[in-house]
């Protein structure tokens, strides 16, 4: 019987979610697939900006960090709620004022010169392939726990389906899956946390407030100063205006809502990883010590709730990886067409619709591939967030605020920023020479030094040649 | 004390958070009741839709 249900809950939200794709509509045009023509309200901007932002990482990772470190993660998630509140004053309605842009490497085309929006462009597919391998692994895992088929099966499900909705309603579809994909799990997961507290939760307030003081002190007795200075650095810089953000930036219907879409998704990240964490926190005196992080969600409600609530968690699961995956695949395709393919060649609408549609299903089949590689969920996401970061913020930033930008200072700076970080990414730690010192520095704060000097001495070399003529 | 306090900021933030997915819902709703031509943004002026240049 238990099964019957839970089947009956998995088909329900397929049927809903076939229905609220098909209501989306398939985009005619490369502005409709691109930028859902600039008309997205407020609700949708949020909404979309929210999940695509609420990853496994966000919620599965978050919960299972709560367990263990407790209320560390809360001041870590601090850094990420005030990044997208500084975005949205600073940022995204500057980039939304701009005419004619669809990217972020339109945005820095515009203010730089074509090389930087080509190489713009392919930083932005590469860690937009990145992250949806990322979610690739996760979708996989979460559908291989509703039906025990094979972990490759259940990614190629996952990526299947949201490539499918995704290659052909464009932004806009993914928009409003997003929309419905958050509803449900904006509603259930805090559902969750409140009957936790209310009906398992045994010494009340009291013991809450225990745990999560014995899991803070974990948390800072296993977590050095300089992995924390790391972390603080990744959330407030490293998911800075991703692809898919800037898309939504981008497609807001007025710079005002683009403003205030960002500062929501701000406000409402505190309030999430709150209930994340307190999640995390609940689960000690319920679920054994010991229990592995990524498995701390599934254990806990697994533990509380019959066999259907169990499949209703899943399924939201499987909204959070798809509604993030889904932003990713679209916002690389976009970046594809409008930052590699059409700076070479003059394609008519329909043309650069169908090459936004293979893009689509190309960088699906990458992450698919992909998922295998991807070490775990976390450090999955922290490795293309130190990429990202040194590669195009400051490049991005400064062009956006500076009157005159130099593209010399643009290629330096998106080229050294890339390079360091995929040095003390990937290979330093590989060397057996280097000082462990060096290999324990995140990737992201040298890469981002490098960035910047790169930057200001491109700029510095620019501004004397000019001088000279 | 400080128990009560945190549980107190735990149900506002659970509060905050299903208040946001009922307003976006309601969001969806109302755009895929248009078969997702996202009614409110057709019914302001350009004045309105700043910059609506694709």
């Amino acid at each position: 019987m238990h099964t019957v249900f839970s089947i009956a809950i998995v088909a329900a939200y397929v049927v809903v979610l076939t229905f609220v794709a098909v209501r989306a509509r398939a985009a005619r045009e490369f502005a409709e697939f691109s930028l859902a023509r600039r008309a997205l309200p407020l609700a949708l901007v949020f909404g979309s900006l929210a999940a695509t932002y609420v990853g496994p990482g966000f919620s599965i990772g978050f919960v299972g960090r709560g367990f263990n470190s407790g209320l560390l993660f809360l001041g870590i998630g601090l850094a990420y709620a005030v990044q997208n509140i500084l975005v949205g004053l600073l940022a995204a309605p500057r980039l939304r004022a701009l005419k004619n842009c669809h990217t972020l490497g339109d945005a820095i085309g515009q203010k730089y010169n074509r090389d930087c929006q080509v190489l713009a462009g392919l930083i932005s597919v590469g860690v937009c392939a990145g992250l949806a391998a990322v979610m690739a692994k996760a979708g996989g895992g979460v559908l291989r726990d509703i039906f025990g088929l094979p972990h490759w099966s259940s990614v190629v499900i996952v990526v299947g389906v949201t490539a499918l909705y995704t290659t052909f309603g464009g932004l806009r579809a993914s928009v409003i899956t997003d929309a419905f994909q958050f509803s449900a799990f904006a509603i259930l997961l805090p559902l969750t946390l409140l009957f936790v507290l209310l009906f398992h939760l045994d010494g009340g307030a009291a013991t809450f407030a225990k745990e999560a003081s014995a899991a803070t002190s974990n948390g800072f007795g296993t977590t050095s100063y300089i992995e924390i200075v790391g972390l603080v650095m990744a959330f407030l810089l490293g998911e800075t205006l991703i692809p898919p953000y800037a898309n939504r930036a981008l497609a807001s219907r007025t710079t005002r809502i683009s403003r205030d879409g960002f500062i929501l998704a701000g406000i409402f990240s505190l309030a999430w990883f709150m209930v994340m964490i307190a999640l995390g926190i609940s689960a000690r005196s319920i679920i054994p010590q010991g229990t592995i992080e990524d498995d701390v969600l599934l254990k806990l409600v697994k533990s509380i709730m019959p066999a259907e609530g169990y499949a209703l968690l899943l399924v939201v699961l499987v909204s959070i990886v798809m509604s993030s995956l889904d932003s990713l695949l679209n916002a690389g395709a976009v970046a594809f067409t409008q930052d590699i393919v059409k700076p070479f060649a003059k394609v008519p609408d329909n043309t650069a619709l169908v090459i936004g549609r293979s893009a689509t299903i190309i960088i699906a089949a990458i992450a698919a591939v992909g998922a295998v590689a991807v070490p775990s969920i976390i450090s999955g996401l922290l490795i293309c967030y130190s990429i990202w970061a040194p590669a195009i913020l400051p490049a991005l930033i400064i062009g956006l605020w500076i009157k005159r930008p130099h593209p010399l200072a643009g290629i330096l700076s998106m080229g050294i920023g890339t390079l360091v970080a995929v040095c003390f990414q990937f290979i330093f730690p590989s060397l057996t020479k280097v000082p462990a010192i060096i290999t324990k520095v995140p990737a992201i704060i040298p890469a981002l030094g490098a960035a910047l000097l790169a930057y200001v001495v491109g700029h510095w070399i620019a501004k004397v040649r000019e001088e000279r003529k | 004390m400080m128990g009560v306090v945190i549980i107190v900021l735990v149900v506002i933030a659970a509060l905050f958070v299903i208040v946001s997915g009922l307003w976006v819902a309601r969001a969806l709703i109302a755009a895929i009741s248009t078969n997702g031509s996202l009614p409110e943004a057709q019914n302001n002026s350009d004045e309105q839709n700043n910059h609506q240049d694709t």
